[in-house]
């Protein structure tokens, strides 16, 4: 007996969403990696670790080109790692990187294949006036990112955003306190690890507003020419979806306003590392621990 | 108190340990000596928990092995420039001290939480000389041991060297043929890491320093000088300020090492390394 053909009937059914790695570049690397940055070329990438910093072409998974390496013969001489890279948005040759000691060195991959001598180096002096113990601690550079232009870079450390421009080594050309009250409280933050935490940092897409997150939900943002800021909140609990978001204010002691909070009240679990600005729209993401919110501007 | 973070199992002592740090923060009459020793009882804490781990972050500890070298320097500078004083007998009413115990790690500091006015006053005044006091670190001991714990960060063992070949004329760069062969290797450097780190265990139990045996890198630690008949009992936490006062309060021994007699040595000293030398042997 012939069996009976079934036609095939198409059953709906709820969306799955399954992430599967197309290409996986694997076993380049023996620290943990803190950065990818895709070149302007759209052919290569780079990853950095802790120690070194490997090129990449995107059809070649089983080598990679290795164009930094920091790690000491011994180490116990070990006193400095890569913290952040990123390639130049318009030069293909070029790229930065930051250390845990606050330094950003500009590469050009023409010079040497290994890039061990820096083009440039950018570092601020340190202030005397705020030393302390955890000085370096909070200096170590959490993010860099260029601006769209390629003319300036920007890095995140602990407590501030600092913009540098790349025809000056000598000191960044503005600085952004991010939560600066935090500098008295160093110790707990330091006791409960938030001491650590890496933040990031983005830019608008014309260069004008740069972007970061800080704890309780909060982030902040700059605006470069008019000099003011703002702090918002990303949380379901304190705004409805469409509501225009309200400043938040951090009192530092003294009396506190109606709807300020207080630097003691904060909620230090509550951080926002993650943050995205489209390229060319002000629409923002923000990552509020297990939740992606997506601001944009008020639409008429 | 800061706000609220994620609770982790040994909580008494984070407690008290957060206890302190805002002491640190909010505490204008610590005195310097007392502050850079607990910020460097808890760089030394952190880098004992960080060993722990099997996957070790190596950013963090390159960051706290700095801040102790920092700290470790600075007190070396200072006790180069120093004479080397006599420890004064404090009155009773002057110090009281808090110990911090909970499974396997002791931790003394001295507490400069200060609930009574009068503890504040006293500090101020016997500043000097517990300063000049805190500062005669004739710490080899203290040194060796530091460096051990830096030594002993067995970060991953990276015996393959990185390739790097000069780009061709052209535009693409060559890459090295036996990668293929280079990247056996790392896989089996990165399953002989995982095993050295993968020996240690993290147990269930909170006393897991207790599981380690590392008395080898310490046994050319010499000890004898600080061995002696005075040892502090640990304290009330100083959650409970109360008890802390009615504890009997601590003076600063009339020194009786046994080796170089010249060199007197604080009670604070000899409790720190009491300490470390406890966590770190697990006794």
């Amino acid at each position: 007996l012939l069996p009976i053909l079934q036609v095939p009937v198409l059953r709906p059914m709820d969306l799955m969403v399954e992430a599967t790695p197309r290409r996986v570049f694997a076993n380049a690397h023996t620290y943990h990696i803190n950065s990818i940055s895709v070149n302007s070329d759209y052919e290569t990438y780079m990853s950095a670790d802790d120690l070194r910093i490997n090129l990449w072409n995107f059809e070649i998974t089983n080598q990679s080109f290795n164009i930094v390496d920091i790690k000491p013969a011994n180490m116990e001489e070990l006193t400095e790692v890569i913290t952040a890279a990123e390639f130049h948005p318009h030069h293909c040759n070029t790229f930065v990187y930051s250390s845990s000691k606050g330094t950003i060195r500009l590469c050009d991959m023409r010079t040497s294949a290994l890039c061990d001598r820096h083009a440039k180096f950018f570092e601020e002096p340190e202030d005397p006036s705020n030393r302390s113990f955890f000085s370096e601690i909070i200096s170590s550079i959490s993010d860099v990112k260029f601006s769209h232009s390629g003319r300036y870079i920007m890095t995140r450390d602990y407590l501030t955003v600092k913009v540098w421009d790349l025809n000056m080594e000598n000191r960044p050309i503005e600085t952004y306190q991010v939560h600066d009250y935090l500098r008295s409280k160093l110790c707990s933050l330091y006791e409960n690890d938030c001491i650590f935490d890496k933040f990031e940092c983005v830019w608008n897409g014309s260069d004008s507003v740069i972007m970061t997150g800080s704890y309780n939900n909060f982030f902040r943002m700059f605006d470069r020419n008019t000099k003011r800021d703002v702090t918002l909140e990303a949380s379901r609990e304190n705004s409805k979806p469409r509501a225009i978001l309200k400043p938040r204010k951090v009192c530092v002691g003294g009396k506190r306003r109606k709807d300020e909070i207080s630097v003691d009240s904060l909620d230090f679990s509550k951080k926002i590392l993650h943050t995205a600005w489209h390229p060319s729209e002000n629409i923002i993401a923000v990552a509020a621990t297990n939740n992606l919110y997506i601001f944009q501007d008020k639409v008429n | 108190m800061l706000g609220r973070g994620l609770k982790r199992k040994l909580s008494d002592y984070e407690e008290n340990m957060a206890g302190l740090s805002s002491a640190f923060d909010s505490s204008r009459n610590l005195p310097y000596p007392l502050k850079r020793q607990l910020v460097l009882n808890m760089c030394l804490t952190k880098l004992q928990t960080y060993k722990m781990l099997v996957e070790p972050n190596l950013h963090r500890s390159v960051l706290i092995a700095n801040t102790v070298r920092q700290i470790q320097e600075e007190m070396r500078q200072e006790s180069n420039q120093q004479p080397i004083n006599v420890c004064p007998g404090i009155t009773p009413s002057t110090h009281s001290y808090a110990g911090i115990e909970s499974s396997g790690i002791s931790l003394q500091l001295p507490s400069g939480i200060s609930q009574q006015e009068s503890n504040c006053c006293d500090l101020r005044s016997v500043e000097d000389p517990i300063e000049n006091s805190l500062l005669i670190v004739s710490d080899d001991d203290m040194s060796s041991a530091i460096s051990s714990i830096l030594k002993d960060l067995d970060f991953v063992e990276d015996i393959s060297p990185p390739t790097c070949l000069v780009p061709t004329g052209d535009d693409q760069p060559k890459f090295p043929e036996n990668t293929g062969l280079k990247l056996e290797d790392d896989r089996q450097d990165l399953k002989g890491a995982e095993c050295v780190f993968g020996s240690f265990e993290i147990s269930n139990s909170t006393s897991y320093l207790k599981d380690l045996a590392i008395d080898d890198i310490f046994e050319d630690i010499d000890t004898s000088m600080y061995d002696s008949d005075f040892c502090c009992p640990p304290l009330a936490p100083p959650r409970s300020p109360a008890l802390a006062t009615e504890e009997p309060l601590k003076t600063f021994p009339s020194c009786n090492s046994s080796s170089a007699s010249n060199i007197q040595i604080c009670r604070t000293d000899l409790s720190e390394l009491d300490h470390i030398m406890e966590i770190l042997v697990g006794s």
